[in-house]
């Protein structure tokens, strides 16, 4: 079912006032290769928390007025500048009452594909602050991948040796 | 084994549920899931089954919710009374609607 960016912004509010996450099937290509056309992307709510740098989030666009999931690459105070990491330009300003929620999981043919949800999220803000990431983003995509990648063998050869 | 519907019982939605009636259609998304758009995963009812969802409230039985079905609708009560049933055994399967706590 194919869902207008409305209802979907109606729908995916009253699961996360319920305090409980929702998932949807990205569209587009503004957040490749973090976030794919067609990626499981699960959305959850703060909860009380603040919204952090580098995190990538639910908003209502204040150029469209419609849904989008992009990065957070600048707080200020109270308005968070947001951005996709596949766009040279920034989406503008929000108020964090346009923000819906987190970006928690993202799922690609059935695999979790959390990069640039971890710590190198902040990074990857930075890059695209300065207006680099788009020219180094499948670089770091590649560079990011083996780490992680890397990282999540030796905590699982961890695991398996306190198992023992 | 699935619960069979007591038509002398009262339903209500679930806590587990939420549902939004958006452009014209009523949408109900299961928190346990909790998948927005997927079309395995959510529930739209048609016309018939938003009339009958606007009546399970908790506290009127599907006997009185046929009762007051007949009442708006100019159909015969075996057929409003198989429609009310099928849809709450549906819903029910579907853990989308609870038997209401009797008082």
């Amino acid at each position: 079912m194919s869902l207008s960016s409305a209802a979907l912004v109606e729908l995916m509010t009253a699961v996360l006032d319920k305090g409980r996450s929702f998932r949807f099937l990205a569209k587009g290509f503004s957040m490749s290769p973090f976030i794919k056309d067609g990626d499981v992307v699960t959305v959850s709510p703060f909860l009380g928390r603040k919204v952090r740098l580098g995190e990538v989030v639910a908003f209502i666009s204040p150029q469209t007025h419609a849904l989008a999931v992009h990065r957070i690459i600048r707080k200020q105070q109270t308005r968070f500048l947001l951005q996709g990491d596949n766009v040279p330009e920034a989406d503008g300003t929000v108020s964090a009452e346009k923000i819906l929620g987190f970006v928690e999981r993202v799922e690609r043919q059935g695999r979790d594909v959390n990069l640039g949800l971890g710590p190198e999220r902040r990074v990857i803000a930075f890059l695209n602050r300065k207006g680099w990431l788009f020219q180094v983003r499948y670089v770091l995509w590649r560079l990011l991948r083996p780490l992680r990648d890397g990282l999540r063998r030796i905590a699982n050869h961890d695991l398996s040796d306190k198992e023992r | 084994m699935e619960k069979k519907i007591d038509i002398e019982a009262a339903y209500k939605a679930s806590d587990e549920v939420v549902a939004r009636e958006i452009e014209g259609e009523l949408i109900i998304v299961p928190l346990t899931s909790g998948i927005g758009d997927m079309e395995d995963e959510l529930f739209t009812l048609n016309e018939t089954g938003r009339a009958i969802w606007s009546k399970l409230d908790g506290n009127k039985s599907l006997k009185a919710v046929v009762a007051e079905l007949q009442e708006d609708y100019d159909a015969p009560v075996e057929e409003i009374e198989k429609d009310v049933t099928g849809l709450a055994q549906e819903l029910l399967n579907r853990r989308i609607l609870v038997e209401a706590a009797k008082t």
